[in-house]
């Protein structure tokens, strides 16, 4: 009560300032585009026909009905409501109120669901196999990020989780083809992501080295040794060395039978399983641990860390070895994931969509990980769509993903605060 | 306040690229692998400069790279590979190669073509062959091959084969090396629908608007099995992917799902594959690089090189079906027939194959 009171004397424009909104075109502008983009689509290319969104597998043991909607009206309706979505928003930045999430999210998933429709009319799309592929073309991505968020929390770039990708894919494949244990080939991964990791944190840590340029020499370095092994090693001896068992699908019984989640989520390899409990891990390990509050420090503030006893330096070792290995367990999803033989740079730029998901997911394993996921929603989209044959190009199709993101970043995210001694090497003076 | 935010972000960015370029660039630094004696003076040598795909990508580089290896067993004639990663070492290895004196060059994949040329018109007196690629010059010999035959054979094969009565096509890239297959694919599914009054889909490529299904690039296994599992969703039951190593992605689908078999490109694919695929490879629509080679060095030797073009077909055994091998017993002994007759048939010229990607 007095508090309020005395406010006004104390600084006179408080009570204005409060209630400001930053409020932005943004989103209207960008709500518009997408009502344009689906309007064109009714009328310049119309598409006659039912689209079929199947939502079970002959095995499930519960049967979802499939959903059938007829291509062109679903299409108006989108239209419709996709304008009133823009309405609105423009009404809301005018009166100065916020856009709230839920509208873009609404908005989102009402233009997929009329893209999908329009581009899907005369097939059926299956739902599961979208969304199954979906999650195993973002599984590396998600384990990438992850080490990417603990190695810029704790204050060290990590632009290595390329090369630390393609360190897990080769070694897991090779331990495992010689063992013929995939637990094995999983361990050998992690710790050769690990050991990239340290290298990275030798060099930017204790002796101060720019850490992007040791990470992208990392990348190259990696590449040019598993590439080189490959050639000269594994390809002659394919049968003993590069022929690597495969982690089975384990069904998770009673979660593995529930309609459509069941079959994406939980009828999966272990790698798999151990990314979701990788994903909750480091969410709970960051943000209410001790371990979680002292790597923030080093991050945020390494000097006032260092003040009440913390060892900056060695904090920040160990948590990027500690990412490296995460990265490492990340590769092994391109070979042992799926009993596939190590190819030359068979991980294909995914280390760089994973530190794209990190900002994106602005350093929060969990947003980050729902970054990797839309990267490959997209990705498994175009994949779907070219498929069926849909009607647009193939050339502007294997863009899809990569638009996405890039409208995810520039108009979703907005601003995104990277950890403030991110990349800045911490010298005790 | 918002630029030193910013800055982290723009920097990543631009590491990124440069990590990308610096790779490209970087890794070109690997050995080309020796091949044991060096040319010696009165010896004749051939260079072989591959494309990114490396000398085991279990296509046109290997079976080059087969073929100059055999000839060396055969004629006096010492062969070597310059290996190349990137788009950007392209040049330089085709530089590197025509300094060594070598007599006979071959590069080796569409993106040489130009530094072929190049080299080509600054060095008239010596020999060069690429492989996969039509080029115009005095002194290149192209070596293409008309898949589209064999894939017309395997097409029809697939058709006969399904159970489902979906088969389908990928490819890596919209170029005419692969898009030949994907035609020639199709066109053997609407044959064997025109013969038995069949419906038989063929899903991943359209012929009339030379479009379909790809992964975007040659290298990304996980996307190829993705794509594959997309596939078998729609029901297909025969896969032919033509896009490299990222093939062996829809092999592992196939394997995983069950059920489902694949038509290996380029080389045989039950012998070039893990031996735990031979279960789901069908065939393989085969380039016979190895034998052009031989003949191509065979003529440099005796004077007798030619700029006139190697084309591949069916009648000279250029391109070939492989042995269903383990799933022979899919194939039944009247779809064989038929498929022996239409072989007679495109080798005779009376079925035509048409292709935009043809090689002329």
């Amino acid at each position: 009560m007095t508090t309020t009171a005395e406010r006004p004397q104390l600084s006179p424009g408080a009570t204005s300032l409060d209630t400001t909104v930053v409020t932005s075109w943004k989103a209207p502008i960008a709500f518009g585009i997408f009502t344009l983009i689906a309007l064109g689509l009714a009328v310049f290319a119309p598409r006659a026909g039912d689209t079929t969104y199947r939502w079970s597998q002959e095995s499930d043991v519960i049967q979802v009905p499939d959903l059938v909607v007829p291509a062109q009206q679903a299409l108006w309706a989108v239209v419709a409501l996709l304008a009133v979505a823009t309405l609105s928003s423009i009404l809301r930045v005018r009166s100065k109120r916020r856009i709230p999430l839920w509208l873009v999210v609404v908005f989102a998933i009402l233009f997929m669901f009329g893209f999908l429709t329009w581009a899907g009319a005369g097939s059926s799309l299956p739902m599961i196999g979208l969304l199954f592929g979906s999650l195993s073309l973002a599984v590396p991505l998600i384990f990438g990020s992850l080490a990417g968020v603990i190695g810029e929390r704790a204050g060290v770039v990590n632009i290595a989780i390329e090369g630390q990708l393609l360190a897990g894919a080769f070694t897991a494949a090779v331990v495992a083809s010689v063992t013929g244990q995939p637990w094995l080939g999983l361990i050998a991964a992690m710790v050769a992501g690990m050991l990239v990791g340290m290298v990275l944190a030798v060099f930017s840590i204790k002796y101060f080295v720019d850490q992007i340029i040791v990470g992208v020499v990392l990348n190259v370095l990696v590449t040019g040794l598993t590439s080189f092994f490959f050639s000269q090693v594994l390809a002659p001896n394919a049968a003993t060395l590069n022929t690597p068992p495969r982690f089975d699908r384990f069904p998770i019984p009673l979660l593995g039978d529930i309609p459509i989640i069941g079959p994406v989520f939980f009828r999966q390899t272990v790698i798999v399983y151990l990314m979701y409990i990788a994903v909750a891990l480091v969410f709970f390990g960051l943000f209410y641990t001790r371990w979680g509050l002292r790597l923030r420090a080093v991050g945020e503030h390494p000097q006032a860390a260092d003040t009440v006893g913390i060892n900056v330096n060695r904090t920040r070792f160990w948590n990027v070895a500690l990412a490296g290995a995460i990265a490492g367990l990340g590769g092994t999803f391109y070979t042992i994931g799926s009993g596939i033989a190590f190819n030359k740079e068979m991980t294909a730029g995914a280390g760089f969509i994973a530190l794209a998901a990190v900002i994106f997911g602005q350093w929060d394993p969990i947003k980050a990980t729902l970054a990797a996921l839309l990267f490959g929603f997209a990705s498994n989209l175009q994949n779907t769509l070219s498929v069926i044959g849909s009607p647009v190009p193939s050339e502007f199709m294997l863009m899809l993903p990569y638009v996405v993101t890039i409208f995810a970043v520039a108009g979703f995210v907005g601003r995104s605060r990277a950890p403030a001694a991110d990349g800045k090497p911490y010298i005790k003076s | 306040m918002s630029p030193s935010h910013r800055s982290p972000v723009r920097r990543r960015i631009i590491a990124g690229a440069a990590a990308v370029a610096a790779s490209l660039a970087l890794a070109s630094c690997a050995p080309a692998p020796d091949s044991g004696d060096d040319g010696t003076a009165d010896e004749a040598c051939v260079r072989m400069v591959t494309n990114s795909g490396g000398l085991e990508d279990r296509s046109f580089n290997q079976s080059s790279w087969e073929g100059l290896q055999a000839s060396e067993d055969e004629y006096p004639v010492s062969a070597e590979a310059i290996v190349s990663t990137g788009e950007t070492d392209l040049a330089p290895n085709v530089q590197q190669a025509v300094d060594s004196g070598c007599e006979l060059i071959v590069t080796v994949g569409w993106e040489l073509a130009e530094p072929t040329l190049d080299q080509a018109a600054k060095n008239p007196d010596v020999a060069f062959a690429i492989v996969d690629e039509t080029v115009e010059a005095d002194n290149v010999k192209p070596v293409v091959f008309d898949t589209a035959q064999a894939a017309y054979l395997a097409g029809y094969l697939a058709a006969g084969v399904s159970k489902t009565g979906v088969v389908a096509t990928f490819g890596g890239g919209n170029q005419p090396p692969v898009t030949l297959f994907m035609d020639g694919f199709v066109d053997g599914v609407a044959k064997y629908n025109e013969v038995h009054g069949t419906q038989v889909r063929a899903l991943g490529w359209d012929k009339a608007a030379q479009d379909g299904a790809f992964t975007g690039d040659f290298e990304d296994v996980n996307k190829g099995k993705t794509l594959t599992e997309s596939f078998i969703d729609q029901g297909a039951d025969v896969i032919l992917p033509v896009a490299g190593q990222v093939g062996e992605g829809a092999a592992a689908a196939a394997l995983e799902r069950g059920g489902v078999s694949i038509i290996w490109v380029d080389s045989d694919g039950f012998e070039s594959l893990a031996a735990n695929y031979r279960p789901v490879i069908l065939t393989s629509v085969l380039k016979n690089t190895q034998d052009a080679m031989v003949e191509i060095v065979g003529a440099v030797l005796d004077d007798a090189f030619t700029n006139e073009p190697f084309v591949g077909t069916l009648e000279n055994g250029g391109v070939e079906i492989a042995p269903y091998h383990d799933l022979a017993a899919l194939v039944t002994p009247a779809l064989d027939g038929e498929i022996e007759g239409l072989r007679q048939a495109i080798i005779a010229g009376e079925i035509v194959i048409e292709s935009p990607s043809a090689p002329r």
